[in-house]
């Protein structure tokens, strides 16, 4: 039991050290931002792909936004993916194709596997450009976007390209607040960090991009997959392409408003990326293929941010055993010293990689609201660590996933 | 004391240290005084211009003095509504004996004119200029920010500290140092020494040009459509004269012979060296140091994340087909013409050819 804890505890100081490593890179080293400066090129043709199931709030907006963004007209072309939707999706895009003739070219799904792999997967027949960017229904990309995003493409080694998201609703309530923070960490710090040190910056799967040749060598999209995105992520990397993440390319996103939304949201990540952990992790972190070994490291840490929430539950509940079974070894001693360093240094890892983050943002007030955080770790750990409870109850019962769609709750536009 | 008194008190006063750092949580929570959305600016698409056309807009307010002044050849001096002092010239020559510099070298007017402007030597101009003709600034000025209708011409030893936009043609006389955007709907001619960082034209020439063999090859091309991509691990080389077609990645030094072409993209990581009369159809990248040799030509985008010399008579980019030229430091040499940007994050100079 006491070995079991020792390797939880090594696992937890792992992801310590690296959130501390990837804030003080953020905050003092080099940064790297090379397609950014790329404002003049013969732009080369790009296809937009808008995954919308039931966007009819939403929709409006970002066809709105696509329309007015700075990019030669003649060379981008907005699929709108209209997953099967029930409400006024269908009819809202079809009036933009009326209005914008020849500038959108819908792709109306009715039937077939659900989730947006899948419907990306089918999109596809539509796309015949070597750069597409991703959105989902609920962004709204500004005027410079699409060229930032396709800039990156230029660099015959990239075949994945993530911009940076921002939630426009944060003001609403606790939760809102809480997102924003933990948006600000994981972009501004945790994405930079990677890209800073030539890592692994993850594809989110909107905001967006992917070459159209190196999604056909990895297979296409994988439609049995919960989170395509971190499957994209990892396929790619395992073919030797890379994908960059690009901090100044920021566009407004809505997140959840009320906590049973955004628990049903971070169980479905959760699921998908413990599935991309176990298709992916062994092969990355000792198969043979073209990712180098601090790709490797980093990229099986990434995969394991989710599994740790349960390994955490797990470690409390080992702790709290040594501790009745009085089997400390040095009657204590030694973690009575761990658990005061841990509480000095490592709790705040993650919190000092925030505050870094909305400084780096340069608010200040909000950073009042970090002990709030506790209650949003809470629900994720456990939120988490029951996702992971019940993909392995699917995975022995041979229960199969379901793809469930993140509530909106912006009012529709009128 | 009474225990179970004793053990509220202790209760209470653990809840309220538990709370304290809570406290301010709450404010913020309640006041929502930093709730509002990062800032992502929707409209701004990185724009070189984008500082000239606001100055536009602001002189806007002196355009009827600015046509009444130019009609009675008289120089009027004002205040506008935000308390900026100005200077409204009816003819640009008359800055040249009007007393602009105060003691300490300074002039803090807002200088306008819809004439040709000249200016004396030797001032640090406080506040941006406009020139609706001609514009030719004197030696060792310092300038805020210009906006030219015409040609914008800046004397030896000037230096621009924010921008400047010229309608016209753009050329900065030996030893100027040009911080911020330097850009012209025309060209943009740059004698050495100088240096710069962010330059946008459709023509950017370095130095007295040179003709050279790349310029009748130096015009538009269709890009290639393959998409093959070669990844090789380690140092790679294209030899002299080949020819290589798709996309190239090299995770160590990619170096290109001389006359070599390359029908597509190619990508260093450790570093790219082309020798002489090298000709990329696609982008070059390169992920640390780059080296173009003399006399190439190169059509996409050009980007290295640490520094880059551009030998003399190199061309990146057509007229019909602009691109980018950027890295941190760029060294760039007499001959050298460029279409499009090129941009220097942390500094770039004009060199003298090797």
């Amino acid at each position: 039991m006491i070995y079991v804890l020792y390797v939880i505890i090594s696992l937890i100081c792992i992801y310590t050290a690296r959130h501390y490593w990837f804030t003080l890179n953020r905050l003092f080293a080099f940064q790297r931002h090379p397609y950014i400066d790329i404002d003049t090129a013969d732009w080369p043709p790009v296809t937009i792909l808008v995954a919308a199931h039931n966007e009819e709030k939403v929709v409006a907006n970002i066809l709105v936004a696509l329309m007015a963004v700075k990019y030669p007209s003649d060379k981008m072309l907005v699929v709108p993916v209209n997953d099967r939707s029930t409400d006024r999706t269908r009819e809202i895009i079809d009036e933009f194709v009326t209005r914008f003739p020849g500038r959108i070219r819908p792709f109306h799904r009715t039937g077939g596997k659900g989730g947006k792999a899948a419907a990306l997967k089918d999109a596809m027949e539509l796309v015949d450009t070597e750069v597409i960017l991703i959105f989902d229904a609920d962004y709204i990309p500004g005027a410079g976007l699409v060229r930032q995003l396709t800039a990156p493409f230029f660099d015959p080694e990239v075949g994945g390209v993530m911009g940076r998201v921002v939630p426009m609703n944060c003001g609403t309530n606790l939760l809102t607040r809480l997102l924003d923070l933990e948006r600000s960490g994981g972009y501004q710090v945790d994405q930079q960090a990677r890209m800073n040190l030539r890592l692994v910056p993850q594809h989110g799967g909107t905001v967006a991009g992917v070459r159209l040749s190196a999604l056909k060598e990895i297979g296409g999209w994988n439609d049995n997959s919960l989170t395509e995105d971190t499957d994209l992520t990892y396929r790619l990397l395992l073919h030797g392409w890379k994908t960059v993440y690009q901090n100044r390319s920021e566009c407004y996103e809505e997140v959840p408003e009320t906590w049973p939304v955004r628990i049903k949201q971070i169980m479905r990540w959760a699921k998908g990326h413990n599935q991309a952990m176990m298709t992916y992790g062994l092969r990355l972190l000792l198969g043979k293929h073209r990712a180098c070994l601090r790709e490797r490291i980093d990229g099986t840490l990434l995969l394991g941010v989710y599994i740790m929430a349960p390994i955490t539950l797990l470690g409390w509940s080992l702790a709290l055993a040594v501790f009745y079974e009085g089997i400390a070894p040095l009657h204590g001693v030694i973690a009575l010293l761990s658990l005061t360093a841990y509480a000095a240094i490592g709790n705040l890892a993650a919190f000092f990689e925030i505050a870094a983050a909305v400084r780096l943002d340069g608010n200040r007030r909000r950073i009042c609201l970090l002990p709030f955080l506790i209650l949003g770790f809470t629900v994720s750990i456990f939120s988490v660590s029951r996702a992971a409870f019940s993909q392995l109850k699917d995975a022995l019962t041979g229960a199969e996933f379901h793809w469930d769609k993140t509530e909106r709750f912006r009012k529709a536009a009128s | 004391m009474n225990p179970y008194l004793a053990l509220t008190v202790l209760l209470l006063l653990a809840g309220s240290m538990f709370m304290l750092p809570l406290i301010p949580a709450l404010v913020e929570l309640r006041r929502k005084s930093d709730a509002s959305p990062l800032n992502v600016i929707q409209q701004y698409a990185g724009e070189i211009r984008h500082f000239a056309d606001g100055f536009r807009s602001y002189t806007k307010e002196l355009e009827i003095l600015l046509r009444e002044s130019q009609h009675s050849k008289a120089a009027v001096f004002g205040t506008l509504p935000d308390g900026t002092d100005y200077l409204v010239l009816g003819r640009g020559d008359e800055a040249l004996r009007l007393p602009l510099r105060e003691e300490n070298g300074l002039c803090s007017l807002l200088i306008a004119t819809n004439s040709d402007l000249v200016l004396p030597p030797d001032i640090r101009f406080d506040k941006d200029i406009y020139a609706g003709g001609q514009f030719v600034g004197g030696k060792k000025n310092h300038y805020r920010a210009i906006l030219g209708e015409k040609t914008v011409h800046l004397s030896t030893a000037s230096r621009v500290m924010r921008w400047v936009h010229a309608m016209g043609e753009f050329q900065a006389d030996p030893d100027c140092e040009l911080h911020g955007r330097i850009s012209s709907d025309r060209s943009i001619r740059l004698q050495k020494p100088c240096s710069f960082q962010r330059l946008n034209a459709p023509r950017i020439e370095i130095g007295q040009p040179v003709e050279t063999a790349s310029d009748a090859a130096a015009g538009h091309h269709t890009a290639p459509a393959s998409t093959r991509r070669l990844l090789h691990d380690g140092d790679f080389a294209i030899p002299a004269g080949d020819v290589f077609q798709g996309n190239l990645v090299v995770r160590g030094t990619l170096r290109v012979g001389s006359g070599a072409t390359v029908r597509g993209s190619v990508k260093g990581d450790k570093g790219v060296v082309l020798e002489a009369g090298v000709r990329v159809e696609g982008s070059l990248m390169s992920a640390n140091k780059m080296q173009i040799g003399p006399n190439s030509i190169i059509h996409g985008p050009v980007i290295a994340e640490r520094q880059m010399v551009i030998e003399r008579g190199t061309r990146c980019g057509a007229a019909d087909q602009p691109t980018t030229v950027s890295a941190p430091w760029i060294d760039a040499q007499e001959g050298v013409v460029v279409f499009g940007t090129l941009w220097a994050r942390e500094l770039g100079r004009v060199a003298a050819s090797s």
